[in-house]
């Protein structure tokens, strides 16, 4: 009996196992129909190769233009250069050593009275005035040096306003700008020529001006030179592509087979769900890498060619090396698949081609940011950055570029890591996309708003769905962050404090979820997750709480040593702190402890895990409530240690079924967060036994921390041992009495 | 070969609410059979045959083909199944050929047989002077026919037609019916479902009326007539779908009436 199931067990494994053969097959037609597709090959072939010679050639073009066009400089009052004034210029050139004489320079001199109009000495000035103005704005000349007639008097020359040399431009125009530069220049070296010539007429050794030399030599070796400009920009623009390159044939090859209808077609056949995604995947990945390097590998070719043509960069920007450049090509599988992927799931919400566009730009916009972190300047590949999808590959590839293998090997594998979670997370985002008939065969009927909100209230279900639990964690998070915003600076009072933390947490985390708690669902106890099927648990989780404390302080500490709080940060926090530990400790404990607890649980571990645990949801739950958690603490070390915190929370809240253990251990923490200072300062016996104070603040004495590490450890396993609380009976449960009134709880198939 | 049992199908929808599109419907179909599920749009024909063809489940009731559960073996119930739906679906970039052929080696036919059953096919359905036309470039006519090759490739005992002479002219139409006769005399079990009562007329074996996800009543078409003592088709055909909707009228008025 057992055998026989056994291996039935084990054909079923095996049917719903991807074969590679179909995977290929499949593959293989997408890949043919695609190449067959004129507009695909033009952007991916045709495009990059013809676009980016053209715009070479109309860059070039552009170039002589602008280098036919000397600076232009006028100088106005030469009649004034007299008595010792050393000579600035010659006729129509500035005197020889004073210009960097390698690019043109056209220069006309007036003499005071040689502009404009002559309506007498007093109005001259205000005619010079008028006239340069005029020359200047209207581009005559790039920049214009006015000398007045003071400046012939050597008295006032160096006191008098009315002195002053002055100089002409219009910061809107490059060229005028450029012309200030030359000119501003060419008078510092005319002015320091004077300056040494009256020392030296005094007698004083004019050696003193310079007591030292300074070279500055880039040790960087050339191909480091070479790279630094390509590592960063060939990355993005390969980047960029490979996320265009994937989009496109993704469209056609869900949401255009699905308005054409051989998307059904195709589902009746053989084919497993499984087996589809895997080859339109590969297909869609092939042609992203493809864009991505045919457009990069132009783009190289063309701009490396121009900028040599050009001299941009004084030779710093040659042609890349090669060979470090295939690092790129490395990278450029798994983030292409993992843009595919994304591609091919957002591709499969929508109905047509010309709906699956509209997708591009909310995808741009979110992956994008990924894509230009890197490009900041000081962006480099830490143990911080590496964590973060794409940017950290993306610093990788730039290490390998440059050269430094030591330091990227070091970080392989904490990207590889990411980069594979990523990747198995679209993977598999995009095949429940095509395993959800609402995906691929709903949504028929037009959207109305009026039609909308009626269906929410009439539809409500006794908890939250999953939309609901996202759209509660995302109107949670824009809240905080606008909240942030107002807050300018730290109360210095009790109350103003009690004011700055019970206003995000009654009004932007509270508030919220109660609100959609009770207009969106039937129950408030049971969207809330407000149960008790084991009253065990609740003893159960304050001792957990206590115990988990040191190992939590463990962790803080470990977060602010890899990351290290700015002293700029807690200067700020100092009033905070100051007011929390001289305030009243049942206060403090209300204000930081009970009321965080019960807030924050209710919406992450209550509404929100309630909707996201629906329809078996429970890894999603888990990880969604957590990182959402983690980023409504606002403070990067908090938000590490909050996400870890929400994992384990997350957890619990899943093999309870309830929220209210969450609650416990939440508040139990922060209690002794915020206590413990005090206890180390008690001198209750039990006190000091468990924590001394020392110079660095209070800390856990290590035979408590190895034993509490053990007790918390026995109460985890308590709570694996708990029977797990059937989230999905619960949701049929729900289904039974609402009769299938969530698509999704209805469509999963039994 | 095909038994469908208390099917029921729910969907959410956004201004009906939970909306019933199939409800406790069964029927059974036997080889050499051609059942016709006959009913006006939106009756639920269309879901029945995706829940039977495996790409839509069902939400309660049980479904088999050729003796395997459609939602507990889909795989197997899609290797024994044509289906043939009304929107001609067929790739644009895809020769005739290459698309049965991609079809029958999807089916996992070895490559000589299905050559040879490729070419029998193409034989067979006069398909031979449009062998290497692309798709986009086909009469409607020409998909029709290649979407039955596709269906038939991999000689499946069940053949689903979904509203398949829609949007036909005359001529392929009747050579389409032609070809499900010459299928069900080959001893396959069709299911065909329509809402020309012509064609249901004169091809089906037995026949199910729809109506709003109910099958109002099932049998052959004498049996429907004396049944219903009435010779003409069209009449029977109008009079149970008058008859059940002002039933369902009824009870709707009597719901309100006692306030619900």
């Amino acid at each position: 009996m057992s055998e026989r199931s056994e291996q039935l067990r084990e054909k079923a494994k095996r049917a719903g196992r991807p074969r590679l053969s179909v995977v290929w097959m499949i593959y293989a037609r997408e890949m043919m129909d695609q190449l067959r597709d004129r507009r695909t090959l033009f952007t991916i072939a045709v495009l990059p190769i013809l676009l980016y010679p053209l715009v070479g050639m109309l860059l070039m073009q552009i170039a002589q233009f602008t280098q036919q066009h000397p600076t232009s400089i006028c100088i106005v009052g030469t009649d004034h250069l007299i008595g010792d004034v050393p000579p600035l210029v010659k006729t129509e050139t500035f005197v020889d050593g004073l210009t960097d004489n390698d690019e043109r320079l056209e220069l006309l001199c007036y003499t005071w009275n040689g502009v404009g109009r002559h309506d007498g000495v007093l109005n001259q000035a205000k005619n010079v005035k008028e006239t340069t103005n005029n020359w200047v704005r209207d581009g005559i000349f790039d920049a214009v040096l006015v000398i007045p007639p003071k400046f012939a008097d050597p008295q006032a020359r160096s006191s008098d306003q009315e002195a002053s040399m002055q100089l002409l431009y219009n910061v809107a125009s490059d060229q005028s700008m450029v012309a200030r530069d030359r000119l501003t220049g060419i008078l510092s070296k005319w002015q320091s020529g004077w300056v040494r010539q009256r020392l030296e007429t005094t007698g004083i050794d004019i050696s003193l001006l310079a007591p030292f030399k300074l070279a500055d030599i880039d040790i960087a070796p050339e191909r480091t030179r070479e790279a630094a400009f390509w590592s960063k920009l060939l990355p993005f623009i390969m980047l960029v592509w490979a996320m265009t390159g994937a989009f496109y044939p993704a469209i056609d090859l869900v949401a255009g087979e699905k308005e054409r209808g051989t998307l059904e077609t195709l589902l009746c056949s053989p084919a497993l769900r499984s087996e589809i995604v895997w080859g339109k995947l590969g297909a869609v990945t092939t042609f992203s890498m493809m864009t991505a390097i045919l457009n990069a590998g132009s783009m190289l070719v063309t701009s490396s060619f121009v900028f040599k043509q050009m001299g941009v960069g004084g030779g710093q920007v040659g042609s890349p090396p090669m060979v470090p450049m295939l690092w790129l090509l490395v990278a450029l599988v798994p983030l292409s698949a993992l843009f595919s992927a994304l591609a091919l799931a957002v591709a499969a919400m929508a109905r047509s081609s010309k709906e699956g566009q509209y997708y591009l730009m909310p995808l741009m916009m979110v992956t994008l940011p990924l894509v230009l972190l890197p490009m900041l300047p000081g962006t480099t590949l830490t143990a911080g950055t590496s964590l973060i999808p794409v940017t950290g590959m993306f610093l990788m590839v730039r290490s390998l570029v440059e050269g430094q293998y030591a330091h990227a090997l070091m970080y392989l594998p904490i990207v590889a890591a990411v980069t594979a979670g990523c990747l198995w997370l679209a993977v598999t985002w995009a095949r429940r996309q095509f395993e959800d008939e609402a995906v691929l065969f709903g949504g028929g009927d037009q959207w109305e708003l009026s039609q909308w909100v009626r269906h929410l209230w009439r539809d409500r279900q006794r908890a939250a769905t999953p939309t609901q639990a996202f759209s509660c964690g995302a109107i949670i998070l824009v809240a905080l962050f606008f909240g942030k915003l107002v807050v300018t600076e730290m109360p210095t009072t009790f109350a103003g404090i009690a004011k700055l933390v019970m206003m995000p947490q009654i009004g932007m985390i509270l508030a919220p979820t109660l609100m959609m708690a009770t207009v969106l669902t039937t129950s408030l106890k049971h969207s809330l997750r407000i149960r008790l099927s084991n009253p065990l648990t609740l003893p159960i989780a304050v001792v957990f709480g206590i115990c988990l404390h040191p190992t939590y302080v463990m962790l803080a500490g470990l977060v602010s040593y890899a990351y290290p709080i700015s002293e700029q940060a807690t200067a700020a926090m100092k009033p905070f702190t100051d007011q929390i530990s001289s305030a009243p400790l049942m206060s403090v404990i209300f204000l930081m402890a009970v009321v965080p607890a019960i807030c924050e649980e209710l919406a992450f571990r209550g509404f929100i895990f309630g909707g996201l645990v629906r329809n078996r949801g429970k890894l999603r739950a888990i990880f969604v409530t957590a990182i959402m958690f983690g980023i409504s603490h606002g403070v990067l070390q908090q938000s590490i240690c909050a996400t870890f915190m929400g994992l384990l929370l997350g957890y619990l809240a899943l093999k309870t079924g309830s929220v209210l253990p969450g609650i416990l251990i939440h508040m139990t923490n922060n209690t002794l967060s915020v206590s413990l200072e005090r206890i180390a300062q008690s001198t209750h016996p039990a006190a000091q036994a468990l924590v001394s104070s020392t110079g660095g603040g209070p800390e856990y004495n290590l035979v408590w921390v190895i034993a509490s590490v053990a007790i918390a450890s026995m109460c985890l396993f308590y709570f694996i041992r708990l029977p797990s609380v059937d989230e999905d009976a619960k949701a049929d449960l729900v289904g039974n009495e609402e009769e299938f009134a969530d698509p999704t709880a209805a469509l999963s198939p039994a | 070969m095909i038994h469908v049992q208390h099917l029921t199908k729910t969907y959410d929808d956004l201004s009906r609410g939970k909306f019933v599109a199939v409800d406790r419907i069964s029927f059974s179909v036997q080889p050499g059979e051609i059942f016709g599920l006959l009913g006006p749009n939106g009756a639920g024909k269309t879901t029945v045959l995706r829940i039977l063809s495996t790409v839509l489940s069902s939400t309660s009731g049980i479904a088999t083909v050729a003796g395997f559960d459609v939602s507990a073996d889909p795989a197997e119930v899609r290797k024994r199944i044509g289906f043939v739906s009304n929107n001609t679906a067929i790739y644009d970039r895809m020769t005739a050929w290459e698309m049965v052929e991609y079809f029958g080696r999807l089916h996992g036919m070895p490559k000589k047989e299905l050559t040879d059953r490729v070419e029998t096919l193409f034989e067979q359905l006069r398909m031979n002077e449009f062998r290497d036309t692309p798709g986009a470039k086909m009469s409607t006519g020409m998909k029709q026919k290649v979407s039955i090759a596709r269906a038939m490739v991999h000689d499946p005992p069940v053949l689903i037609f979904d509203e398949a002479t829609l949007g036909l002219d005359v001529l392929v139409a009747r050579n389409l019916l032609s070809v499900i006769r010459d299928l069900r005399e080959s001893g396959k079990c069709l299911i065909f479902s329509t809402h020309i009562m012509s064609e249901v007329e004169r091809l089906c074996d037995r026949i199910a009326i729809m109506h709003r996800g109910k099958i109002l009543d099932s049998g052959t078409l004498s049996e429907l007539r004396s049944r219903h003592s009435e010779n003409d088709f069209e009449e029977l055909f109008f009079g149970l779908l008058s008859n059940h909707e002002s039933a369902e009228n009824n009870e709707l008025a009597h719901d309100v009436g006692a306030g619900i």
